[in-house]
């Protein structure tokens, strides 16, 4: 018989098997928590080969631990202690770093108290595959566990417990291979932060040193040492006498403080926004004003780094300010602004003088403005720091001149991409070979004695404008989900692969069941040019009764995406497809989305369909839900159906079915227009690329009607030809559009009414009115006209009078400021909030969600789960059913979706920037100094420079003037002076002027940016 | 409390009043049973102890038990955060007494619920006096404090139940820790226009009024601290203010000249007249919290004062006894226990 031995201690024994703690409940509760701990010796030391844990088959470290350390010539492993992990995770998660680690349970927990997302990493790195890392339990194993001593605190208890299971450790090593011949076991080597640590566990005789003196005997110290984060280099370098350095900013409240401060409701709590515009400008949008607390100067802001959560104390009312009218640029500001300063560097002294006039004057100046006041108010702390590697160039200039050669440590600045951040200070080894490279970079913290964040590099993504490297950069930039599914999403593929075919008809096939045969309907498909992911697909025909049957019949991705899969999980984290100009990251794998569930042209696919029948007036009779197997008769680009609509010859069925559900769109939009649905306009500029991953290289684009051209130079050295168009509307767009509305409204109202509580549902909340008051105000006193809007149909029918005879472009411009003055629209789960918010203001619809694209977002693959369940297809997963659950996955989509939106307009900026200094670069060649010159309006207007808006490129920049002109904030004009035209041209907010566009490329930070001057009417390039 | 026949009460009360006083299980008038005391008994409890009286120690075995068993009540302290009105101090003692129905097979049940509502009663009048409401029960001042709720059960009764409650009462409250907490507040700082000065200290006020008794006379604006958190979430915290005050019960038992201690029940049934005195010697100074007296019958008012002396006398020993032993269970369960560990893992 096996031999029972009992683990459970008896209850006298509590001090050594309860670990009793107590925790503070959300609802201001203490509970006593007891967690109970089994002592066994079966917890294995995980080294391969070990003669005592013969059954330890998983061992995942070397027998004699890694020999290339030259402090540890017999071999050694590492044991971190928690600070480690909590300061140096990127040194862990580096390529370079390949060390056998040993990971303490005491470890792993504390790292999770402290921080949970480092902790995810942590799960993360144990997990990966190309790492050593074993999780050695020892609070569970006999031998290594440790009981709290009287008066001891937890953290001492644990780096006790640390040093117990490193000596365990050394002691295990030793009996294992006791020495023969002079031949040492390998070392188990401590590696902590903590000095008092550190004395005593080499007190202990437990093996023990800094990460930074391990990494610096390593073979190859150089490209770890600059993973090292910031806070380690204090500890090492001699120190520098802090006390004689200047206090630049306030100390920064503990988090405790802070929250009693919110809760008391004298402070308030926020998100930090940088202002773009003006680098010495903040906002903190709080629940307690309507408007946005103001942070004005560096020192209200306190630190604070655009996204981080902080808490602000607003000043009395007689301090309020009204937010700056001058455009203030960081790099031009600081640029001789040192590396070292706020270090001792004495000759930086009148630097900073001369800067702090400066910038107290920027501040200064906008606090007399006359336009409105908001809160003002100070950072006092910060809640939580948002911070996450960000995407650099590294600053030239702030390489010492003498060692741009030289491997020797320097401080360096990296730029991040984004304006919205402050430079970071890295300490680095390799900076002359990271010139011109896009680099990725973590702050690391941020002293009050420095005017910069301090960081550490993490790695190098390319050179810069590299396509590859700007493709990374943006999709880091923006959290996109980029790499390439794994084994075990692809794993949930239909096992036949791209051999995969509806199955022949058959009542007892599971496809088969419950699925309408629809292929012999007249099914076509209408899309942009080149789409490979076709998810909707159309028909429309007469009935006997007269009225007109129309059906949508989109991609059953849930017949192939089952809830609870690997990839399942992977579409939710991904939320959508993110389309760059260049590239297509996918949510699902391509086999689904470009073949699978592509309802491609005479192929049999599986679709979902949303069946109506309509009168003439395109009122809905009835409408009904199936899923069925489509059969589309052809795959139109918009311009080709255009064609086929137009040309009054064709008489061809598919033509027909075309012409009957163009006319029903145009009667549902003309409903959905009374109805108050806002046309709203964004700046839509397509990317053409001749690359490989578009099919068809689109040289000149001239073929389609209504694109204007921007260039078509061609690019020898990549073999690219970029253009620029404006995106042309078609009235086939419009058909798609509505009948898409239309399948969306219908499916919302359907599975709002069976699931009340969980439904996925999208809305866009109306604005709030105080949001228009800019807008108002430059309409009435620029052309005297008038924004009402009071409600969307209003807005709709202000917006068409807002035209001007002279330009046509101006009522797109208004439109495209009034969508600014709008919030987004989002998913949200139906039962969480109330009824009456569930509108969406933009289409004027009282309820919506998205059904018709679940190949590119995941909302729809939930509707339609929703929906199969509606019509009794297939039961709902549970999961659907709990509306915390489902608010969970809104909250990611919609941020997603966000991102997404953003990476996608980054990535055609990058390449509108590329294309304009292609064409710069051709019309000098061609004798043309001038360089490139567009119309462009005026869309704001400050004290030293324009905000201007060039429609042909959707693109929005910047003219500066360097010395100050007259400003008048009141009327929004800018007085010139000019050599010309009687001395004086006053330049006015909505002003058609011509710019001069050109791509200036930072010498220092290699950083491209687009710099604008005024051509006409005056030419600002002196001024 | 058991049914007896008139005869079987005359022949304890003859047997007692005889010299010298006999009695059935040949204890001395002023003898106690065997008193069991452990503490720690409830895990999830800030403080618990378990008292026995006439139940053979843990580890004797189960033969050595008499017929009869013993009286064994168990006492769990428990500390909830509770909100403090305008007018309270904070901080407050909530007893309750619960029966099992198997210690009193004999009663229907809304006379257990009477003999509950009593002992509640009187335990209440005892321990939730103010003036042994401990100071480190206030955890923010004027806003927020501990509310302890002392609950007590009796597992079987077998005499001198209310001796036993205090006891355990006594015993559980010495053993209660308070977590520790830290107040939290914010105050403006005062802002020097241009100046970055450092902020100051008491920016973060961490409990610098509740160190001493001075709380009470603080003049300064009561303390603006709206929140706390929990200083050590690790840590049991520490033991109660006034533990020294908490008071232990001597029952005299009267018969007239004669007066004899820990009743059992029979004795109880034969001698109702009965007075509950309530002792506690901080510092060794004996303060008196409570007398009741109970059952039929009437009493010398001289006799009562010499009993007073005696009582106190009984008090202060059972006082020692007490003190000592939770010295002990706190040893065992602490520093003993680790030691044993330690020296299993080195053999």
């Amino acid at each position: 018989m096996a031999d029972i031995t009992i683990q459970k201690r008896p209850h006298n024994e509590a001090v050594v098997t309860h670990r009793k703690f107590f925790k503070k409940t959300a609802r201001g509760k203490v509970i006593k928590i007891i967690r109970e701990r089994y002592l066994r010796d079966d917890i294995y030391c995980g080294i391969v080969g070990c003669r005592l844990c013969a059954d330890g088959t998983t061992a995942v470290l070397p027998t004699s631990g890694d020999m290339t350390h030259r402090d540890f010539p017999y071999g050694h492993y590492i044991l971190p202690d928690t600070n480690i992990f909590l300061t140096q995770m990127d040194l862990f998660e580096s390529n370079e770093f390949m060390f056998p680690i040993i990971l303490l349970q005491t470890v792993m927990e504390e790292v999770r108290h402290r921080s949970l997302p480092l902790y995810n990493r942590l799960k993360a790195l144990v997990k990966s595959e190309d790492k050593q890392v074993w999780v050695f339990y020892n609070e569970f194993r006999r031998e290594t566990t440790v009981i709290r001593e009287e008066d001891e605190t937890p953290n001492d208890r644990n780096d006790r417990s640390i040093r117990e299971g490193a000596k365990w450790y050394n002691t295990h090593l030793h009996l294992v291979r006791s020495p023969i011949r002079g031949q040492k076991p390998p070392q188990v080597v401590l590696l902590t932060e903590d000095a008092g640590n550190r004395e005593k566990a080499l007190s202990a005789n437990i093996p023990c040193m800094s990460a930074r003196k391990y990494i610096e005997r390593t073979q190859k110290p150089a490209p770890l040492l600059d993973l090292l984060a910031a806070a380690v280099s204090e500890e090492i370098e001699p120190t520098k006498a802090t006390g004689a350095r200047a206090v630049l900013y306030a100390e920064h409240l503990p988090t405790t403080a802070l929250l009693a401060g919110v809760n008391a409701g004298q402070l308030h709590q926020g998100h930090f926004n940088a202002n773009s515009y003006n680098y010495l400008e903040g906002t903190v949008l709080v629940p307690t004003f309507t408007k946005p607390v103001l942070l004005v100067g560096r020192e209200n802001m306190n630190r604070a780094v655009h996204g981080d959560v902080v808490a602000v104390e607003v000043f009395p009312k007689s301090e309020w300010k009204s937010p700056g009218d001058e455009v203030v640029d960081a790099e031009s500001m600081l640029k001789n602004d040192d590396v070292e300063s706020g270090d001792e560097n004495d000759e930086n002294d009148t630097n900073d003088t001369l800067l702090q006039a400066r910038e107290s004057r920027a501040v200064r100046e906008s606090a007399q403005a006359p336009t409105e006041k908001q809160p003002t108010g100070r950072v006092v702390g910060i809640v939580k720091r948002n911070w996450r590697a960000y995407v650099c160039h590294i600053d030239a200039s702030s390489l010492t001149s003498t060692s741009t050669s030289s491997l020797s440590l320097q401080t360096i600045f990296a730029s991040p991409i984004s304006r919205l951040l402050p430079r970071i200070r890295i300490r680095t080894r390799q900076a002359p070979s990271l010139v011109g490279q896009k680099i990725l970079v973590t702050p690391d913290r941020w002293d009050r004695t420095s005017r910069y964040p301090d960081g550490h590099f993490v790695r190098a993504l390319g050179k810069v404008e590299s396509k590859e490297a700007e493709q990374e950069s943006l999709l880091l930039e923006f959290d996109v989900p980029y790499r390439p599914f794994g084994k075990a999403i692809l794993d949930c593929l239909p096992v036949e692969g791209d051999a995969w075919v509806v199955p022949p008809k058959n009542d007892g096939d599971p496809v088969w069941k419950d699925r309408e045969d629809l292929r012999d309907l007249v099914v076509c498909s209408i899309d942009p040019p080149g789409c490979q992911d076709i998810d909707d697909a159309l028909h429309a025909r007469r009935l006997q009764n007269g009225n007109i049957e129309a059906g949508v019949h989109i991609a059953d991705v849930s017949h192939f995406v089952y809830p609870d899969t690997p990839m399942d999980a992977e579409a939710a984290s991904r939320g959508t497809t993110v389309y760059l100009a260049d590239k297509r990251v996918d949510m699902l794998p391509s086999l689904l989305g470009t073949n699978l569930c592509s309802l491609r042209a005479g192929i049999e696919r599986l679709a979902f369909s949303v069946i109506w029948e309509l009168t003439e007036d395109a009122n809905i009779v009835n409408v009904r839900f199936t899923k069925s197997v489509i059969s589309s008769k052809a795959a139109f680009e918009y311009s080709e159906a255009q064609m086929r609509l137009d040309d009054s010859t064709l008489t061809d069925p598919l033509t027909v079915s075309i012409r009957l559900l163009n006319s029903l769109a145009k009667k549902l939009k003309a409903k959905r227009m009374a109805a108050g649905a806002l046309d709203l306009a964004s700046p839509e500029v397509r990317i053409n690329l001749a690359s490989p991953e578009s099919s068809d290289p689109l040289v000149a684009p001239s073929s389609l009607p209504g694109a204007s051209t921007l260039s078509g130079s061609k690019d020898e050295r990549k073999g690219e030809t970029i253009g620029v168009m404006q995106k042309a509307l078609l009235a086939t767009n419009s058909l798609v559009e509505e009948f898409m509305l239309l399948a969306n409204i219908s499916v919302a109202m359907r599975i709002n009414e069976t699931f009340p509580q969980t439904a996925v549902l999208r809305r866009h909340v109306a604005p709030p009115k105080t949001n228009f008051d800019n807008l108002q105000d430059m309409l009435m006193k620029r052309k005297g006209l008038t924004l009402d809007v009071s409600d969307s149909g209003a807005l709709a029918a202000s917006l068409d009078k807002c035209v001007d005879p002279q330009t046509p472009a101006f009522n797109t411009l208004v439109r495209i400021m009034a969508t600014r003055c709008m919030t987004s629209a989002e998913y949200f789960c139906a039962g969480s909030v109330s009824r009456d918010t569930f509108r969406h203001y933009g289409l004027a619809t009282p309820i919506y969600t998205h059904f018709t694209s679940p190949i590119r977002r995941y909302a729809d693959v939930l509707a339609h789960r929703q929906l199969a369940a509606t019509i009794a297809h297939t039961p709902l997963h549970p999961s659907l059913h709990s509306k915390a659950h489902v608010e969970r996955i809104m909250d990611v989509l919609n941020r997603r979706h966000r991102m997404a939106q953003m990476a996608g307009r980054a990535s055609v900026e990058f390449y509108v920037g590329l294309a304009l200094r292609e064409r710069g670069e051709g019309l000098a060649k061609a004798g043309n100094i001038g360089g490139v010159v567009e119309e462009a309006f005026v869309i704001r207007t400050f004290r030293n420079g324009l905000g201007v808006f060039v429609f042909e490129l959707g693109l929005e920049g910047l003219v500066m003037f360097k010395q100050d002109v007259q400003f008048d904030a009141e009327n929004y004009t800018v007085t010139l002076p000019s050599p010309t035209a009687g001395g004086e041209v006053t330049v006015a907010l909505f002003d058609k002027v011509k710019v001069r566009i050109g791509v200036e490329k930072d010498k220092n930070t290699q950083r491209g940016r687009v710099k604008m001057t005024l051509v006409s009417p005056v030419d600002s390039s002196g001024l | 409390m058991t049914g007896l026949s008139k005869v079987e009460i005359s022949y304890i009360r003859s047997s007692l009043l005889s010299d010298p006083p006999l009695r059935a299980d040949g204890r001395a008038p002023e003898d106690f049973r065997p008193i069991a005391v452990e503490t720690g008994v409830a895990p999830l409890a800030n403080g618990s102890a378990r008292v026995s009286i006439g139940q053979p120690r843990a580890g004797r075995g189960h033969e050595a038990e008499g017929a009869g068993g013993g009286t064994e009540v168990v006492a769990a302290v428990k500390l909830e955060v509770d909100g403090v009105g305008d007018d309270e101090e904070g901080g407050k003692v909530i007893c309750s007494v619960s029966c099992s129905p198997a210690a009193y097979p004999h009663l229907s049940s809304p006379a257990l619920d009477d003999l509950q509502s009593d002992l509640t009663s009187l335990l209440g009048s005892v321990l939730s006096h103010p003036s042994l409401c401990p100071q480190n029960l206030v955890i923010v001042p004027g806003q927020k404090a501990w509310a302890l709720r002392l609950d007590t059960i009796v597992f079987a009764d077998a005499g001198n139940v209310v001796d036993c409650l205090m006891l355990a009462c006594r015993a559980a409250l010495v053993d209660t820790r308070v977590p520790s907490t830290r107040s939290v507040e914010y105050r403006a700082p005062g802002r020097q226009s241009g100046t970055l000065n450092e902020v100051p200290d008491d920016l973060m006020d961490v409990d610098q009024s509740r160190n001493g008794p001075s709380s009470m006379l603080e003049t300064r604006d009561p303390s603006s601290a709206v929140d706390f958190e929990l200083a050590d979430y690790w840590d049991e915290g520490k033991v109660l203010e006034s533990r020294d005050s908490w008071p232990v019960c001597v029952t005299l038992n009267m018969l007239p000249t004669i007066h004899f201690l820990d009743a059992t029940s029979q004795e109880e049934t034969a001698v109702p007249l009965r007075l509950h005195t309530m002792f506690s010697f901080p510092g060794g100074k004996p303060t008196s919290h409570g007398m009741r007296m109970a059952g039929a019958g009437t009493s010398d008012m001289t006799q009562i004062g010499l009993l007073l002396k005696h009582a106190e006398k009984y008090a202060r020993n059972m006082w020692i006894g007490l003190e000592a032993k939770l010295a002990e269970e706190e040893a065992r369960r602490s520093v003993k226990a680790r030691e044993k560990f330690y020296g299993g893992r080195r053999r």
